[in-house]
């Protein structure tokens, strides 16, 4: 394998790659701003340059040291090569480049939502000179509306294109482009078409420094104060893996995980909005029972107890049970769920809520190669695939909601234990009708509406980002997601509800269901990766390289 | 060295009132596209050759020698293209006008030849944008050109058809720049590419292009015609031909004038120019961007080798602009900054940020809000710049260095002298360390 020298650490590497990719595979930092992996490679910023020793053509042996700076972005590995980013001619680039990008930038680091996780205060503190030397009068940029979700603070704009290039590249939509030339020159929108493309946000998050803002989080937290937990996308089939960043119990936001596979750098809009559900206003959060023909607020004992007698009582009264899955939990609760259901009633039938699909797949591209750069999926909900994988395993009866509705009607199916969608919309019309007449209904669920109004039993459960477990994409591969925030207040996953159903003694663990799963012939959850807990603020910068 | 009279300008007069359109049937009179069809003739690899015998460099400014340039092209790989730097956009330069304002067949026939050395299937004329009336005379000479054959047709034994287009650019200093005329020619903004891959792997439209200076181009006829040796005869062994060199500026007598390569600056402007109007001072001998010649470098021999010897980046574009003792070094210094903050493209940083901030404290000098540490960042803002030392990715903000740079190593102390006074009682000015 070849090998070469960067700042005197003996690096290997395969193929084709840059010095920068060579250095950044191998954890040494070189300062970059307009590198990055996801986008073409343009060499302006010119903070990577060092000096580079190469192998003589005619005598490998020797090596020749090339006289001007070359950029480490753009300078293709070579076997036995050296490259020095701390050289003193490195540094001085290094010093002047910070200095020059520092001339007409306003400072404005308190204000600034980008404070802590940007590149020019990082990069400042690390090759930067401390000092100005700058006595002129400052250019000062305006403030720009470019989105729904986007704000442009000009003047932090350090002109590194990366996100011309995301819009022209990745999202293929182009809405943005430099105008003007030279030092007067800006980013900007063109008139009336705006940054709305469905990973239109990823902007933000390639944006090195607090030029692109997230309208949603402005000004709402300083990101020091920021937890990261890694995850996956609860609103789409996609499987996007993302990281939650959170605070006491509060999600600020949502920003990618790299995934080659999958997301690569990037998330959809949907993805990166789609958590507001967690702090809904309307959340339920006590079990409640119908008792005497109005609801009640009962404790959690109580509420097991009662869930216990009136699926059993339901089967000995001679009538049988329904189990109804939801796509939005994770494929361990849906085991146990059923597990629970079928452990009353052997002959129960298994349904799942119905999953939504709006329109079809986007299928973006990037318009000069043609080639697919991301697909913003249609089915929003993250686990139909591992409801479905679960229902195959215990099989005997499984049936459609349709289906399902015939059996209710028929008085064959007289009580059900029912896990709902967090998205009480359009699409879960047809199955409020199905459970029309059922005598009992165990409804699990965050929020009210409708089939809460039915419920002879509400158990308040937590959303995705309050517990762990696994979620399987549309193409089957399964994801481990771990809790980010403590569930509200008396709110409990629905995973330990039936894991106390079932009569076990101890808490609920994902890695003791996934043993048991893995036990019943399951193999595919014996090894789930975890993906690494807690990040660092410096890692969650890497992390958004 | 010997220089008998105009080669590239020999159909034009000196005499200003007798200059007129040549046109095609004009052109063919006296001698024109004889070198055209002698090439048809040839092997495309034998004129390749007499090129490179005959020494031609690069008018454009870099002088790299054509013929070697010529041979990058990736080989059986077409379809191949031409793109003729007609931007001229260089202040103090205006030779390529002055030739094809009135001699556009000379350029023509240069591209039609080639063409044919290189199978070219399409030739991309990019003129600046400003050169309105130029551009209609060269779209009138390129149909005469198509009717008579020159375009249009495949050469010989081959089915690859010359075509040409005249292209004109949207007035921009960096369209000039090679790559930068690419993308602009393939309507996108004139941002200077990185490299690799060199233009003739694949230039425009990715294909592989060669990029030459019309003037450049315009030498072959006569190498064609009469042979590398005859062209080798003019000008130094470094630097052979003609040359067309325009002189502005504090002169008598502005204009285009043609001369052998090595040349003396002073004899130039006294044999054809007229001499200096009042005492010379400095003079830019190669258009802004190679830096300043200083007073006592008069008789600079205008060639390739000129830049080590007299402290400039090299001969640039030959064009001199004269500036007598009433010059003000630091205004010409301002305006030229201005010049470059207003022309960079704004890709790399150095040359963005470095050309407006080195441009505002010159502003400030030189309305007497000077310091005396100015100068010394001044000029490490200036040797900052540009692809020699690598910091960027074009050679507009080597301009900006070599600017800066000379002005101030060469005129130190009407720098000094533009700083406000009481500032520098007592306090050391200095250039670079060195003390003025
Ligand atoms: C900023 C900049 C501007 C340039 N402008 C011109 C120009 O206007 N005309 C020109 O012929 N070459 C210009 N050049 C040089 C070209 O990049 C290139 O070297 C030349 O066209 C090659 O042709 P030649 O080899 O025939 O000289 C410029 C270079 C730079 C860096
Ligand atoms: S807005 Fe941000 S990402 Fe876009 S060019 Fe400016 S600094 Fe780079
Ligand atoms: S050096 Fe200046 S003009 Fe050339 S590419 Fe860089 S920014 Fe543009
Ligand atoms: S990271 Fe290499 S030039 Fe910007």
């Amino acid at each position: 394998m070849p090998t070469m020298e960067i700042d005197g650490k003996k690096v290997s590497f395969e193929g084709k790659k840059m010095i920068m990719q060579v250095a950044q595979d191998n954890g040494i930092e070189i300062p970059a701003y307009c590198y990055h992996p996801g986008l073409s490679i343009v060499a302006s910023c010119r903070i990577c340059l060092g000096e580079i020793e190469s192998p003589d053509p005619k005598d490998p042996t020797k090596l020749v040291r090339v006289p001007k700076l070359m950029p480490t972005c753009q300078t293709p590995a070579v076997d036995g090569m050296k490259v020095y980013t701390k050289s003193p001619k490195s540094r001085a680039n290094q010093k002047a480049v910070m200095e020059f990008l520092l001339i007409n930038h306003p400072l404005d680091c308190p204000v600034c939502d980008q404070a802590g996780e940007c590149y020019l205060q990082d990069y400042s503190f690390k090759y930067g000179r401390g000092e100005s030397r700058f006595e002129e009068d400052k250019a000062k940029n305006p403030k720009k509306d470019v989105g729904n979700h986007i704000l442009l603070y000009a003047d932090r704009c350090i002109m590194c294109t990366r996100c011309v290039r995301f819009t022209r590249e990745v999202s293929g939509t182009s809405e943005l482009a430099v105008f003007g030339r030279g030092h007067k020159e800006e980013i900007d929108i063109f008139p009336g078409k705006p940054v709305n493309n469905p990973l239109a946000s990823n902007v933000i998050d390639l944006c090195p420094v607090g030029a692109l803002l997230d309208k949603d989080f402005l000004f709402t937290q300083r990101v020091w104060f920021l937890k990261s937990s890694p995850s996956i996308s609860p609103v789409s089939s996609q499987g996007e893996n993302i990281y939650i960043h959170h605070n006491q119990g509060r999600i600020y936001r949502i920003k990618p995980r790299f995934n080659q596979g999958i997301n690569k750098w990037w998330i959809s809009d949907e993805t990166r909005y789609g958590f507001e559900f967690v702090h809904a206003a309307d959340r339920l959060r006590v079990p409640e029972r119908l008792q005497f023909g109005s609801s009640t607020e009962i404790s959690w004992d109580a509420a097991i107890l009662h869930a216990d007698e009136d699926l059993r009582g339901a089967v000995k009264a001679g009538g049988g049970l329904a189990c109804i899955l939801s796509p939005f939990d994770s494929t361990e609760e849906m085991f146990l769920q059923i597990k629970c259901v079928r452990s009353i009633d052997p002959q129960a039938w298994i349904a799942m809520t119905p999953v939504r699909i709006d329109g079809q797949d986007i299928v973006l591209k990037n318009p000069q190669t043609g080639a697919v750069t991301y697909t913003v999926k249609a089915e929003k909900a993250p686990n139909r695939k591992g409801a479905e994988k679960m229902m195959a395993h215990f099989g005997g009866n499984i049936c459609t909601l349709g289906e399902l509705h015939e059996k209710v009607k028929n008085k064959k199916v007289t009580a059900a234990l029912l896990s709902s969608d967090p998205f009480p919309a359009a699409h879960v019309a047809d199955y409020r009708q199905v459970l029309t007449g059922i005598q009992t209904l165990i409804r699990l669920g965050t929020r009210g509406g409708a089939v809460y109004e039915r419920s002879t039993l509400s158990l308040p459960v937590c959303t995705w980002a309050e517990k762990s477990g696994v979620f399987e994409n549309f193409e089957g591969r399964i994801q481990a997601f771990v809790q980010a925030i403590p569930p509200l207040d008396e709110t409990r996953s629905a995973g330990s509800i039936f894991w106390e159903l079932l009569g076990n003694n101890g808490p609920y663990d994902v890695r003791t269901v996934r043993g048991l799963m893995v036990a019943a012939g399951l193999n595919d959850y014996g090894n789930v990766a975890i993906p690494e807990g807690e990040l660092k603020v410096e890692e969650m910068q890497f992390a958004a390289l | 060295m010997a220089f008998n009279g105009p080669i590239l300008l020999k159909r034009i007069p000196d005499e200003a009132s007798q200059r007129k359109l040549i046109r095609y049937d004009d052109y063919v009179a006296s001698g024109g596209y004889k070198a055209y069809n002698q090439a048809l003739a040839m092997k495309p690899e034998d004129i390749i050759n007499v090129v490179k015998d005959s020494g031609l460099r690069g008018r454009g400014g870099a002088g790299f020698p054509c013929g070697v340039k010529w041979t990058f092209l990736p080989k059986d790989i077409f379809p191949r293209y031409l793109a003729v730097n007609y931007d001229e956009s260089e202040p103090c330069t205006f030779k390529d006008r002055y030739l094809c304002e009135y001699d556009p067949h000379v350029l023509l026939e240069g591209i039609a030849i080639a063409g044919i050395a290189n199978r070219i299937s399409a030739s991309y004329i990019f003129i600046r944008g400003e050169y309105h009336t130029q551009a209609k005379i060269l779209e009138e000479a390129l149909k005469e050109a198509y009717e008579k054959g020159i375009f249009g047709k495949a050469y010989p034994g081959t089915d690859i058809v010359h075509h040409c287009y005249v292209h004109r650019g949207a007035g921009a200093y960096i369209c000039g720049e090679e790559t930068g005329l690419l993308e602009a020619l393939e309507g996108k903004r004139g941002w200077p590419r990185i490299k690799p891959p060199f233009p003739a792997v694949a230039g425009a439209f990715a294909k592989p292009t060669i990029i030459n200076n019309v003037e450049t181009l315009a030498c072959l006829p006569y190498i064609v015609e009469n042979g590398a040796a005859a062209f080798k005869a003019m000008g130094t062994p470094t630097s052979s031909g003609p040359k067309l060199m325009g002189v502005s500026g504090h002169v008598n007598k502005p204009g285009v004038y043609e001369e052998e390569l090595g040349i003396p600056m002073g004899k130039l402007i006294e044999k054809y120019a007229g001499g200096v109007k009042g005492k010379y001072k400095a003079a830019f001998h190669g258009g802004i961007s190679m830096g300043v010649l200083g007073t006592n470098q008069y008789d600079a021999p205008l060639d390739f080798d000129i830049g080590k010897a007299f402290g400039v980046l090299g001969l640039g574009t030959a064009c001199v602009t004269v500036m007598n003792e009433s010059t003000d070094m630091v205004k010409v210094a301002r305006n030229c900054v201005r010049f470059y903050a207003h022309e960079s493209c704004g890709q790399c940083t150095p040359c963005r940020e470095g050309s407006a901030w080195a441009y505002k404290m010159l502003n400030r000098i030189c309305d007497g809000r000077g310091k005396a540490k100015d100068l010394d960042l001044l000029l490490e803002i200036g040797l900052a710049q540009g692809i020699m030392p690598g910091t960027t990715i074009c050679g507009l903000a080597d301009g900006t260095n070599w600017v800066i740079k000379t002005i101030l190593q060469k005129f130190p102390e009407e720098f000094k002298a533009k700083i406000k006074a009481e500032s520098v009682q007592g306090v050391d000015v200095t250039v670079g360390g060195v003390k003025v």
